[in-house]
């Protein structure tokens, strides 16, 4: 079980979450914040997030898409244009630069949704216990009845 | 007991999208009355023909293509207040970038019709998409238009993902604080939104990602529309300093535009305490900036074409200072370069209703750019008995005046529909 505890100020907020953290790390279960406080992000000391990798991946799979995209059509119906190489490297560095960015910024976004465990499809329907409600709140363990 | 900063920050801001007055409606059906008009006329060029713009050989790119340069460059300084300045840490972009990407995102939408407009047979634009398709074709990937196909998509994608990932922590705020089907339709749209510490730790890392995926989009986007012209032989257009001279005019209009747009929107909706003149201050020193380097790349252009020893690189550019446009001419570089020097003056830089005016007169000079770039220099390339006039007809001027419509419209709609400001960093920056 657990209950929670709300603060209007941020002072109020980051002393008792630091008081709680002291007494018993196991007993904070989450916080939820209006606007993000480094301070608090740096007591609860997660773990680095992961979207980096997403980014990178994206980026990757982007640049590599778009270099096969180019070569690929160019090689399945080879017609020189202009005298220029089938294969330009050129012009299709600016598709796969282009591309790279794309599918980069979807990634993380996708990334991101899927690290923040977003959305959640029930509260997309009907409000839930404890939604953001403007104030800052510690998610605690309730103790046993 | 005195209101907690939080909850009149949210009040304040949420009160902007409150029932909208009378002055908003008349804004808007006159806006749609002129994108209503704009739409007819293109119905009508679908079905009378291109022939009923004055598009003509030698002069084969018009006031289309000139709007296509103007929107995609409007767009281009909501990017940079949004991803630019959030990485300097420009704790000012805070008043205007949300009305800044929203502009991207609309002046996006409205530049990508114009290239559809100016096809001739345009429920074929589908072409245009490299796909598999039974004629065994691909599209050229040498060819500039194609790179802007993908540069302009790409930076539509990215700019609305940008756009929405940094308004989710206050949708969920509207979620809350409005009611009725309002409250069920932010709700959808916060996708459960809580503000957890999961959720703020990607968050964070999220934003400053798309924020570094998004600043290159601010050079390259625009260089690549500029390439459209640069790659081609045609003397006044092909020269290196086109990218950079493109990116700068683009920020400088983009930034003109922002003012145009959110001088009047502060007033309207009551947010003097939060978008202050300190705040047009530094948005006007980007002006000035870009003023200046937009200035510079004038001179270059014409130094090169003085010292180049050709003809008609020569020849070209006396037609465009002396020749059948020379009002716009004069009249660009009165708007873009001499007006907004007048913002080393800091009383003016601070006076609101100043730079609102000379943000009309930037975003005039612009459109002029663009125009006398692109028509002056098809009325006047290499063969004398090629050369030839354009002036737009009314099909091409009502369309142009139509996409002004659409954008107005689609930023009124906004306005009533969106949190104008971003309330979480307003929450957040604080004192």
């Amino acid at each position: 079980m657990s209950r929670i505890e709300r603060f209007r100020s941020k002072e109020e907020f980051l002393d008792a979450l630091r008081s709680n953290l002291d007494e018993d790390r196991e007993s904070v279960i989450d916080i939820l914040m209006p606007y993000p406080l480094p301070e608090a992000q740096q007591l609860m000391n997660p773990e680095p997030s992961q979207l980096k990798v997403f980014a990178f991946t994206g980026a990757l799979c982007g640049f590599a898409f778009g270099l096969f995209l180019t070569i690929y059509s160019v090689l399945s119906w080879p017609l020189i244009i202009g005298g220029k190489p089938l294969i330009s490297i050129p012009p299709f560095l600016i598709i796969a630069y282009t591309l790279t960015i794309l599918f980069g910024a979807l990634a993380s976004f996708f990334g991101f949704l899927w690290l923040s465990r977003l959305p959640r499809i029930p509260a997309l329907f009907a409000a839930e216990q404890w939604e953001e409600d403007g104030r800052f709140a510690i998610v605690l363990k309730a103790d046993e009845p | 007991m005195i209101e907690h900063r939080d909850d009149q920050i949210e009040r304040d801001v949420l009160a902007a999208m409150g029932r909208p007055g009378a002055g908003w409606w008349i804004a808007l059906a006159t806006s749609a009355l002129f994108f209503f008009g704009g739409l007819i006329l293109w119905g009508y060029q679908i079905f009378r023909g291109l022939g009923v713009a004055g598009i003509n050989n030698p002069v084969g790119w018009g006031v289309y293509i000139a709007n296509f340069v103007f929107w995609v460059g409007i767009a281009h300084s909501g990017t940079l207040i949004s991803a630019v300045l959030f990485l300097f840490r420009a704790r000012f972009r805070s008043s205007f970038n949300r009305a800044a990407e929203a502009m991207t995102v609309i002046a996006l939408m409205t530049a990508g019709l114009f290239p559809l407009i100016h096809l001739g047979r345009v429920w074929v634009f589908y072409y245009l998409l490299p796909y598999p398709n039974e004629r065994q074709l691909w599209v050229n990937f040498r060819s500039p238009l194609i790179w802007d196909v993908f540069a302009v998509t790409t930076y539509m994608i990215v700019s609305a993902v940008f756009f929405y990932v940094g308004m989710l922590p206050d949708l969920a705020v509207a979620r809350r604080r409005l009611g009725g089907i309002r409250s069920r339709i932010f709700r959808v749209l916060s996708l459960g939104w809580r503000g957890t510490l999961r959720q703020w730790h990607h968050y964070g890392k999220l934003y400053i990602l798309l924020a570094a995926f998004a600043t290159p989009l601010v050079a390259s986007v625009h260089s690549i529309v500029s390439w459209d012209f640069a790659m081609s032989i045609v003397p006044g257009w092909h020269t290196t300093i086109f990218a950079p001279y493109f990116v700068a005019g683009a920020i400088l209009s983009g930034t003109a535009m922002v003012i145009t747009l959110v001088a009047p929107m502060r007033r309207i909706l009551k947010l003097e305490a939060y978008i202050t003149p300190a705040h047009f201050e530094s948005i006007a020193k980007i002006l000035l900036l870009t003023s200046l380097i937009v200035s510079y790349s004038y001179i270059v252009e014409y130094a090169l074409a003085f010292y180049g020893d050709q003809p008609p690189e020569a020849g070209q550019f006396s037609y465009r200072a002396l020749g059948d446009y020379r009002v716009f001419f004069w009249a660009m570089i009165l708007f873009n370069s001499v007006l907004p020097l007048s913002l080393f003056i800091k009383q003016l830089r601070l006076n609101i209703r100043y730079l609102f005016v000379l943000s009309l007169f930037v975003n005039i000079g612009m459109w002029l750019e663009r125009f006398v770039l692109i028509v002056s220099a098809l009325a006047h390339e290499y063969e004398p008995y090629a050369w030839g006039t354009y002036s737009p007809s009314f099909v091409e001027i009502g369309i142009t005046l139509g996409s002004f419509g659409l954008f107005f419209s689609l930023y009124l709609l906004f306005l009533k529909t969106l949190p104008v400001l971003s309330i979480t960093e307003l929450k957040e920056h604080q004192p």
